[in-house]
């Protein structure tokens, strides 16, 4: 019974805490931009979403270690200050497009501008580390998130034409715009496949202390709930591409973006959006910035842990909250969140070889999966997807900043 | 004898190599700059358009009281903020402000520009008809083409 609510809740908080700032900017600028076209980049992410926490939950069942402190142990500290490094900046950069995707829905709602608000909210995020712990953390934010449904209703009230919509889940090149189409591709990748996820995730197991026994409930979470989720951002796109396309209306603002819902919700519209982005984005920064104080905490070996009384784990808080501090100053700076995010979920597919490949060599190792090791299609796919995505984004980044 | 001639045949060639690449290089240049220059253009056209677009929707919203006066205004004035960035992009070299489609985007943004600053003062006053009137008045909408 215990398994059956885990498994219950497992999958709501996946579906709930899957849309944030990087996946509602990607979808909808993809939606508004190429129509429909860029539907398979969504699920082909999704799949290697799921590939990947699933195994980051296996590693953690069976080996009692989280990814961090696997691959620190497996590779050791000199190799892992390159993952470290680069999933540090990266996080850095997330967390402050989290907190100011926070901030605009507040702006939405309120009027206020948003800078006003990035303070609040970075306090909200550490005042909830320090009171949560990591159950009402997960399930909290998962529950609140479930409001990014209202994508999914609105592309179901819109009635996209189904055969369209499959048609676009194959991969086809554009008519126009190529590096544009190719940038968007490896954003919306790396927006799903957020470094920060897969630890987060094994860390989440180790808290949950999640046995050998419970690896079908790991895997269907996984799966499932991954899924689903990635139809919520598929819900995004679709309803971009429904409703500003045709009015040829270029997502280059949250306010562009949030009038998707106009048709559908009309007087409701833009609150519901100011929610699905202020939920979403609010939940992604916890996540986040706890994330943060995992990953320093096992990787320098300090005792680690939301559910440990915070005197207890004093490095493990200080740590997050100098994560928190930092990305605060990042979005203090007179700065373009939209902007912010892209340029930062297009990065996240640079340094994703770094976090994805000594992960990979791990799963195939007996001495922390013992025989749950991964499969070579799922290995090979992983690793070839994720140096294409790699090598892509090396071309296209610099093409989208400096003009291709 | 021969073998200097030879020499200064072989000398010649490269001379001659060297100039026909030289052009081609700087007629490729020229082209180049002329495509890239084009491309720009065409990209402001469609920022400009979907802003002009935008505008109209907000206001349309607006109008048919979808969305609050706060929201609205929020979204006129981040829009304007917008046409301005495309309007001080578009005029950053004056090289492309000699071509005349350019100098014309500029004009038109120009215009948007002031539109979205009376439909703020209009949203502010509460004034529908007002605010219906400028909507007829974009001076730039999408065309067709994409």
């Amino acid at each position: 019974m215990s398994a059956l609510v885990d498994l219950i809740l497992g999958i709501v908080t996946s579906i709930g805490g899957f849309v944030e700032v990087g996946s509602i900017s990607t979808a909808a600028q993809a939606g508004s931009e190429f129509g429909f076209q860029l539907l398979w980049a969504i699920a082909i992410a999704t799949v290697m979403l799921a590939l990947l926490v699933e195994m980051s939950g296996r590693l953690a069942a069976v080996s009692k270690d989280s990814l961090a402190a696997a691959v620190r142990e497996r590779f050791g500290i000199h190799f892992q200050l390159v993952p470290l490094t680069a999933e540090l900046l990266i996080d850095i950069l997330l967390l402050a497009a989290e907190i100011g995707g926070a901030a605009i829905a507040i702006q939405l709602l309120t009027g206020v501008g948003f800078q006003w608000w990035i303070v609040p909210v970075g306090g909200s995020v550490w005042l909830i580390l320090w009171l949560c712990g990591f159950g009402l953390i997960e399930y909290g934010i998962g529950l609140l998130g479930l409001i990014t449904l209202a994508f999914v209703i609105s592309a179901w009230q819109l009635q996209p034409n189904v055969g369209h919509l499959g048609g676009s889940l194959l991969p086809t090149l554009p008519t126009h715009h190529f590096t544009r189409y190719a940038f968007l591709a490896v954003s919306i990748v790396g927006a799903t496949v957020s470094p920060y996820l897969l630890n987060f995730y094994s860390s989440g197991t180790v808290e949950e202390k999640v046995t050998e026994s419970e690896l079908w409930v790991n895997r269907t979470t996984a799966y499932v709930g991954i899924c689903f989720g990635g139809v919520v951002s598929m819900g995004v796109l679709v309803t971009s591409a429904m409703v500003l396309e045709p009015q040829h209306i270029l997502v280059d603002s949250y306010e562009q973006a949030a009038l998707m819902f106009v048709p559908v919700f009309k007087r409701w519209a833009i609150t519901l959006f100011a929610l699905a982005l202020g939920v979403g984005c609010f939940g992604a920064a916890v996540e986040i910035t706890l994330n943060a104080g995992y990953v320093f905490a096992q990787v320098f070996g300090w005792s680690w842990g939301a559910n440990r009384p915070r005197r207890d784990a004093a490095r493990f808080t200080f740590a997050f909250t100098l994560v928190l501090l930092a990305a605060l100053a990042l979005s203090l700076v007179r700065f373009d969140p939209l902007r912010l995010t892209m340029l930062s979920v297009a990065l996240t597919v640079v340094i994703m070889p770094a976090v994805v490949l000594p992960f990979l060599v791990l799963m195939n190792d007996e001495n922390y999966v013992k025989t749950h090791t991964s499969g070579a299609i799922g290995n090979g796919l992983l690793a070839a997807l994720t140096i294409l995505g790699c090598l892509l984004a090396l071309v296209v980044i610099p093409l989208e900043i400096f003009g291709g | 004898m021969g073998i200097a001639r030879h020499k200064d045949m072989v000398e010649h060639s490269r001379k001659r190599f060297c100039l026909i690449s030289m052009a081609i290089a700087a007629v490729g240049f020229t082209c180049g700059a002329c495509v890239r220059q084009e491309a720009r253009i065409q990209e402001h056209q469609e920022k400009l358009e979907s802003l002009g677009s935008t505008t109209a929707a907000i206001g349309r919203a607006w109008l048919g009281g979808d969305t609050s006066g706060t929201f609205t205004r929020t979204a006129l004035e981040q829009t304007f903020l917008l046409v301005e960035q495309e309007r001080s992009a578009l005029a950053d070299s004056p090289q492309t402000l000699l071509d005349p489609r350019a100098a014309h985007l500029s004009q038109a943004a120009e215009g948007l520009s002031r539109l979205l600053a009376l439909t703020i003062n209009d949203v502010d006053a509460a004034d529908s008809g007002s605010v219906r009137r400028r909507l007829t008045e974009i001076p730039i909408m999408p065309s067709a083409r994409r």
